[in-house]
């Protein structure tokens, strides 16, 4: 009864107040001991929720949650100048320090058996350990190994018609993308990681989730964890500011985009882009909070 | 003498037998058993004949406590403890030892050897640089992920606990990683066939 009379500024003298008067009338009561530190907790614990809800109440930032929506890379990336040059010194350096195998031995064996053939002064009576063998070359295993890969076509690894789509999520299949939506906010549309309004009731994380689900496509994601990875927070242009909100705190949660979901059906709303593009579309101080945690390792 | 003995005999078995043939009244009028005939006749039956087998009542025992004796050194023998499994890769196969399989190590001229030391110079720098990148790159991702929690925690108490809580769910957590080539749509792998010549160790 007497917190709802208080004022906000002056709540915490209050609750002193407060608890100097449940102290002495602790004090002076006579009788029932038992009661009295069950009632001075019960009051104690009312106060820290209601000056939980005044807090909540008295904020002046409106929650919203964005998912930070990755689709990790599908192929290795390409090799860099100094990294193909190291590599052939290194296929090098093994080759002359190791030993020749079985496969190599027999090549030896043949080309040498071989070369005694032509020779003029050949005596197949000699030849009496490897009758059998003239038959298959080691050389002749080798070529038909080698048509056996060729019969096989792998997918190329590079499609330069898709990398140029930008709604679509198979582009740039060496990077890992990230989803932009194109959003409307302060009469505004603008392009951000989909974000909606946090409200009573759910965390933060559910926030985000349902943002991703309001996309009009529907993709599976896992979410990593249930604390953002980061925060946005600006303050609304004076004509716009309420009592109850004077600016838009955003918080970031990273979900990784799991496969087996259905494919969608590119929508023009819906971007994929590298890290190295979003420079274009994003604003400089929105960039500037979501560059540290998109990991392009 | 012995007709003396056997005739005592005869009458304490005369005496004996009288009162015996009163107990068992009924089968007085019956055939008489071998073990009450009189000893006058001294009729040698089987049992007589044979020699009373000596029981030592030790024997038996002394037989199984030699037994028991055996059988706790064979015990001790067998408690060898068990060999150990050979863990293959540290063995060298004996192929990798012959000396007809080395290759002739080709003579390096001095602007090879020299381009060699300088290229592995110039990696360790690439891959510390590397390094170095990708520290700082985790180290702002902490540091953006601390900021965030702190403006949580200024707003609201509880959001801020629920942010902090383990996600049970996330794992076990699989991801497929890159590949050379993508994937190619509905396609059907061969059934490779093979045989396994692992060697199985039991100890």
């Amino acid at each position: 009864m007497q917190q709802k009379k208080m004022a906000a500024p002056c709540r915490r003298m209050a609750s002193r107040s407060l608890l100097q008067f449940l102290s002495s009338f602790s004090r002076t009561a006579v009788g029932n001991t038992a009661t009295r530190p069950f009632s001075s907790t019960s009051v104690c614990r009312a106060a820290l929720q209601t000056k939980d809800a005044t807090d909540r109440a008295t904020s002046s930032w409106t929650l919203m949650a964005a998912v930070c929506l990755q689709r990790l890379p599908v192929i290795t990336a390409d090799y860099s100048p100094i990294e193909e040059r190291f590599q052939q010194l290194l296929h090098q350096m093994e080759q002359e320090k190791s030993l020749l195998s079985d496969h190599e031995i027999k090549l030896l064996e043949d080309a040498e058996r071989m070369s005694r053939k032509q020779a003029d002064d050949y005596d197949s009576d000699e030849e009496d350990d490897h009758g059998d063998q003239d038959i298959v070359l080691a050389q002749d295993l080798e070529d038909s190994w080698e048509q056996k890969l060729k019969s096989f076509q792998p997918a190329p690894r590079v499609r330069a018609d898709v990398d140029k789509e930008l709604t679509s999520p198979e582009r740039c299949l060496a990077n890992s993308l990230l989803l932009l939506a194109e959003q409307e906010v302060g009469g505004q549309k603008l392009w951000l990681l989909p974000q909606t309004q946090w409200q009573q009731g759910e965390t933060l994380r559910q926030t985000a989730e349902r943002a991703l689900a309001s996309l009009p496509a529907g993709f599976k994601a896992t979410f990593l964890g249930n604390a953002p990875c980061g925060v946005y927070k600006y303050k609304l242009p004076k004509a716009a500011r309420t009592e109850s909100s004077v600016g838009i705190k955003v918080f970031f949660f990273k979900a990784v985009l799991s496969d087996g979901g259905p494919p969608a059906a590119p929508n023009p709303s819906l971007l994929w882009l590298k890290k190295s593009e979003l420079q274009r579309y994003l604003k400089p101080a929105y960039m500037m909070k979501v560059e540290p945690f998109i990991l392009e390792l | 003498m012995s007709v003396a003995l056997s005739r005592c005999l005869c009458r304490v078995l005369s005496r004996q037998t009288a009162p015996s043939s009163f107990l068992l009244g009924e089968h007085h009028h019956a055939v008489r058993s071998p073990w009450f005939a009189p000893v006058m006749t001294l009729k040698t039956s089987a049992p007589l004949r044979a020699e009373p087998k000596k029981k030592k009542k030790v024997d038996p025992r002394r037989e199984q406590l030699a037994r028991e004796r055996l059988r706790k050194k064979l015990k001790r023998l067998e408690k060898v403890p068990p060999e150990f499994i050979p863990i293959e890769d540290f063995i060298t196969p004996a192929k990798c030892l012959d000396e007809t399989r080395e290759r002739s190590a080709p003579k390096l001229s001095f602007e090879e050897s020299e381009r060699r030391a300088m290229m592995l110079k110039e990696w360790c720098r690439y891959k510390q640089d590397q390094h170095m990148a990708e520290m700082e790159a985790v180290e702002l991702a902490l540091e953006a992920q601390r900021e965030a929690l702190e403006e949580l925690k200024l707003e609201s108490e509880e959001l801020y606990q629920a942010a902090l809580k383990p996600d049970p769910l996330l794992f076990p957590f699989t991801h497929e990683g890159p590949t050379h080539t993508p994937p190619i749509t509905q396609y059907e792998a061969p059934d490779g066939k093979y045989t396994d010549i692992t060697k199985v160790y039991t100890q």
